[in-house]
């Protein structure tokens, strides 16, 4: 058998055509965003490790018709990390820039149409989620990237409506809140499935070709199909709605900040008053 | 304090009325706060009921091998205290302090329905009476307050006390779900002009936090409800795992619900406290924003870490390691607030009278069960503790130590606007002490107890070393606290009849229910002060020192939703839920049955799909109705209208073809899992198809004899999003059960 040590080195791909994807977007963020890169950089290298994590490491090999569990954490990342961390990368003035053409302007409001990236979302999770679609993407590696492209782009229409460089793009608190929490449910409801069906969802998963000779060690380690599947489903559950959460705070103190701003208070708020009041 | 406030309130001060109809003005009453009145009378009845049963069982305990009780006496006794005090004392008592104070705090004269919240109340009336009539019957519910299959199944609890149990719980949930759509609407719709949602008080956040929480989960216990009825009435097998049903579904389908009802009882609580300690601390509360915001947070991952309760059922590791997280995760928005509730008193110029007293047990007291309950979110300590008294002491430190104590914090601080006199402060101290004393007795031990392996539900126990001490201890405690529930009692009948004519406002407290007479008028405000920060009456009162000069709070935009469609959204929410959750069992049952009737063999699918184009064409004949109403064409509308009640009546009529099919097929709601599953998804649905005809026929008389015109469209549209919602929960069912897709 295998010792995990032995192993690590066929885990990791560094020869993924990822590598262009990445280089390609590095190059246009230069070109677009040169002029507005400061703090919002490192929202850029944080998309692109992530990008680059989800094909190079571990998570990309296993999830290549090993590990459905890998397979949904890289699923994760190309529709909720990867998206996020790339809107949070624009700055306004340069989205503005981009924006103010008649045809993008029009799509950016399309987008913010909260329908259009609610069933993005949600329709692509369960959409590469039926049994011989799974299965066909898993298999055809063609069919692999056109899906794996589908997760950028309905992340990115996804988030939009929430996270937008542009703030005529957001949607209301009250309707991202709902937005928000639908999605979670969507996603909960999804993970239930997974998670307690006896249904093999990606029958690729359950009979998987050994080129790396690694089943042993996973099935040593209890992986064995039916676990993983269990695991797959509590991750496409637990970690988006965590997320969502966490989205749902920053709209909310967005809504508190922001109506605050609005009213450009002169002085900073004190409480001191009521006391100096008492006395 | 507002000027003149003592003479305006001895005018309105309580003055027996009068009138020989009294009884029926009460049993009548629209009012808010006479219905909250009679909430929290309803809750005080109740809660001496539910403490009697809970003295009882201490005196049982008080000793080993004790034979005061019998053990069939003792299983009924826990259940129904559990559930007394959960449907009967701790949601209607939050229930009647919100429909009191909401109005009041948010400027409006009413709540949004005042019928539909009457309503509300006899429905929990009437089924707290039907939970009770069981005694009478001899046999009281007795399979514990979550009622766990097999045990609840009519294999093992063959007489009437379960049902008794389900019916009682379905009428007082459809009473609670219509309570909270009332304070949601009431909340978003009827708050005075410049108050923002960002400034209202944070007891009114609570609430809406609360009313959601009870909207999306209530239904998860009723569908669990609706299908334990079934299974012990017509013979079904959803929890039967013999015939293939499974128990762990009651499990998680009743925790989805359980969970979420912990916050539902505790975040009204929160709301209260962050009342009181300001105001008695005379500061506004720290960090505004991060108590409201933190109190979204714990409602949404409230719903998510229901399996916590299911350790011990085996759902595997990773199960076990994701729900672990999410349940500490809740600890983070607690401890929010725990630390800004704190730092409000930090530097305060304190008042510690009998309100604050109870306040500051509240925070004390509810960390302690916090923390035991960031202990059973640790997988193998709740393997080790579950089903003893730890965790009896965990939840009782919780929602006695918490919700209980806010409570009386609320009551010494709101009822002398509520009566017009305060409470007696030397009978509130001791009431205090007592409970403290009784409370802390009663509980801290059980701690031990636990540890020590004492299992909860259990009639009695040997005399293992120190469990007789331990247990005197706990029911000698039992005794103060009702020695103090004696002295709070005695408290508030002496100061109705002679207690300090309190005034407008006597705490020089900081919103708007302040700032009308005390009891308020039945049309609450004469004036509504101006609101421009989240304290109006501070700012009032203290005009050289307002809020509003010194920190801006976002201006009130004056978006007001429409009301009956607000409601009816909400309805649909909730009743959204409910087909999920019986959807989600046809999916688990159909997923894997491999025998017996299934979709294919039975079901005329070209038929069924036929009749369900009547049902979506009537969704399109209603929006052109709606259209047509709009536009103030009487005739046309009426036209329409009566084509949508032909289309789903022509649907009904199809589904009891189906039906009669099946049934002279003998294919009952008993035959499999298939049959079981159908019938109930496909019967609720029809049942909601004919409340909406019956909705639409008295739109249609209406519309002919001239009362629904083009000015009342929008409530004519909210009947409209109900219609919709049930075409739209068709198609799911179609996709699902006839077209079998995610099998």
């Amino acid at each position: 058998m295998s010792s995990y040590f032995d192993l690590t080195s066929g885990l990791w791909k560094w020869s993924s055509p990822v590598w262009l994807l990445v280089l390609s977007l590095i190059g246009l963020y230069i070109i677009f965003h040169h002029r507005a890169l400061g703090k919002r950089t490192i929202f850029f290298v944080l998309a692109m490790l992530a990008l680059a994590l989800a094909y190079v490491s571990p998570i990309g090999v296993l999830s290549d018709g090993y590990l459905f569990s890998a397979h949904v954490i890289q699923h994760l990342i190309l529709l909720l990390i990867v998206p996020l961390f790339l809107l949070l990368s624009l700055s306004e003035s340069a989205a503005e820039t981009l924006f103010r053409q008649p045809f993008m302007n029009r799509l950016g409001h399309v987008m913010s149409v909260p329908f259009v990236g609610w069933l993005s979302g949600l329709g692509v999770m369960w959409f590469w989620h039926v049994p011989s679609f799974c299965n066909a993407s898993t298999v055809n590696y063609s069919l692999g990237i056109f899906r794996d492209a589908t997760f950028l782009l309905a992340g990115l229409a996804f988030w939009w409506p929430i996270f937008s460089p542009l703030k005529r793009f957001h949607l209301s608190a009250s309707l991202s809140v709902i937005y928000l929490f639908s999605a979670c449910l969507g996603c909960t409801l999804l993970g239930i499935y997974i998670t307690f069906t006896v249904i093999s969802v990606c029958p690729a998963f359950a009979n998987p070709v050994d080129r790396l000779g690694i089943m042993h060690f996973l099935y040593d380690q209890g992986m064995t199909p039916a676990t993983d599947q269990r695991l797959g489903g509590l991750l496409m559950w637990v970690p988006p709605c965590s997320l969502y959460v966490c989205a749902i705070m920053v709209v909310l103190k967005r809504w508190y900040a922001e109506m605050e701003h609005l009213n450009s208070p002169k002085t900073a708020g004190t409480t001191s008053s009521l006391r100096e009041a008492q006395s | 304090m507002t000027t003149g406030s003592i003479e305006q309130s001895e005018r309105t001060s309580l003055e027996p009325p009068v009138t020989s109809t009294l009884l029926l003005d009460w049993v009548s009453t629209l009012d808010h706060k006479r219905i909250g009145i009679m909430y929290i009378l309803t809750a005080m009845f109740y809660l001496a009921i539910g403490g009697f049963e809970a003295l009882l069982m201490r005196i049982q305990l008080s000793m080993p091998n004790n034979t005061f009780l019998s053990p069939e006496m003792f299983n009924q006794l826990f259940t129904m205290h559990g559930t007394t005090m959960v449907f009967l004392v701790g949601m209607p008592v939050l229930t009647g302090f919100a429909n009191y104070f909401v109005p009041l705090m948010v400027g409006a004269r009413d709540v949004a329905f005042p019928r539909l919240n009457a309503f509300g109340f006899w429905m929990l009336f009437f089924g707290g009476l039907l939970l009770h009539f069981s005694f009478l019957t001899g046999s009281a519910p007795n399979a514990g307050w979550f009622s766990y299959v097999p045990l609840s199944s009519k294999a093992y609890s063959s007489l009437q006390g379960v049902d008794y149990w389900i019916i009682g719980l379905l009428i007082m949930g459809v009473g609670s779900v219509s309570g909270a759509i009332n304070i949601f609407a009431t909340i978003i719709c009827l708050r005075a002009p410049g108050m923002s949602l960002q400034r209202v008080p944070l007891f009114v956040w609570m609430m809406l936090m609360q009313s959601i929480l009870i909207i999306l989960a209530l239904p998860a216990l009723n569908s669990a409800l609706a299908m334990l009825l079934i299974d012990r009435w017509l013979g079904s097998a959803f929890f039967d795992p013999t015939r293939g049903g499974s128990v762990v579904l009651w499990q998680h389908y009743f925790w989805i619900f359980g969970h979420p009802e912990v916050y539902i009882l505790i975040l009204p609580a929160f709301g209260m406290i962050s009342e009181v300690i300001p105001v008695f601390s005379r500061k506004p509360i720290y960090g505004y924003t991060f108590v409201a915001a933190s109190s979204v947070a714990i409602v949404l991952l409230g719903y998510g870490v229901w399996a916590h309760h299911m350790f011990a059922v085996g759902l595997g590791m990773y199960a076990d390691i994701f729900f672990a997280v999410g349940s500490l995760l809740i600890a983070i928005p607690t401890g929010i607030k725990v630390f800004n509730w704190t730092a409000t008193l930090w530097g305060g110029e304190i008042k510690f009278n009998t309100s604050m007293h109870f306040a500051v047990a509240f925070l004390l007291q509810f960390v302690i069960g916090g923390l035991t309950g960031i202990m059973f979110a640790a997988v193998p300590i709740d393997w080790q503790l579950t089903d003893t008294y730890f965790v009896v002491a965990h939840f009782h430190y919780v929602l006695i130590g918490g919700t209980v104590f806010a409570l009386f914090s609320a009551a010494y601080y709101w009822f002398p606007k509520m009566s017009g006199r305060m409470l007696s402060e030397r009978w509130g101290i001791l009431h205090f002490w007592l409970w403290v004393l009784g409370f802390n007795m009663t509980f801290m031990v059980q701690h031990f107890l636990g540890m020590m392996g004492m299992p909860r539900r259990v009639y009695t126990y040997a005399d293992n070393p120190g469990w007789a001490l331990l247990n005197g201890i706990s029911s000698l405690g039992a005794v103060f606290m009702a020695i103090g529930t004696l002295v709070f009692l005695w408290n508030i009948g002496t100061s109705l009849l002679r207690g300090k004519i309190a005034g407008d406002n006597p705490w020089d407290a900081f919103t708007l229910e302040w700032a009308t007479t005390s009891p308020p008028p039945p049309e609450n405000f004469t004036v509504i002060p101006e609101i421009k920060s989240r304290r109006p009456v501070w700012d009032l009162n203290h005009p050289e020192n307002a809020d509003w000069k010194t920190e801006k709070t976002p201006a009130d935009r004056g978006i007001r939703p429409n009301l009956p469609k607000l409601a009816a959204w909400a309805f649909i929410a909730s009743e959204a839920v409910f087909f999920l959750l019986l959807l989600i069992a046809y999916v688990i049952f159909n997923t894997r049955s491999g025998e017996g009737a299934v979709t294919s063999s039975v079901l005329d699918v070209t038929r069924t799909g036929i009749f369900s184009l009547f049902l979506i064409f009537s969704s399109v004949t209603f929006w052109i109705a709606e259209r047509f109403l709009r536009a103030g064409k009487q005739s046309a509308f009426v036209l329409t209208l009566g084509l949508t009640i032909l289309l789903g009546i022509t649907f009904l009529a199809g589904q009891v073809w189906e039906y009669t099919g099946l049934l002279t097929n003998n294919i009952t709601i008993n035959t499999n899992l298939f049959s079981a599953t159908f019938f109930t998804v496909t019967g609720f649905h029809g049942i909601h198809v004919t409340a909406g005809v019956i909705a639409l026929f008295v739109m249609l008389m209406m519309g002919i004899k001239g009362n629904l015109t083009a000015d009342k469209s929008h409530v004519f549209g909210a009947v409209g999003v109900y219609w919709h919602f049930v075409d739209v929960v068709w198609l799911a069912v179609f996709g699902i059960i006839y077209l079998g897709l995610l099998q």
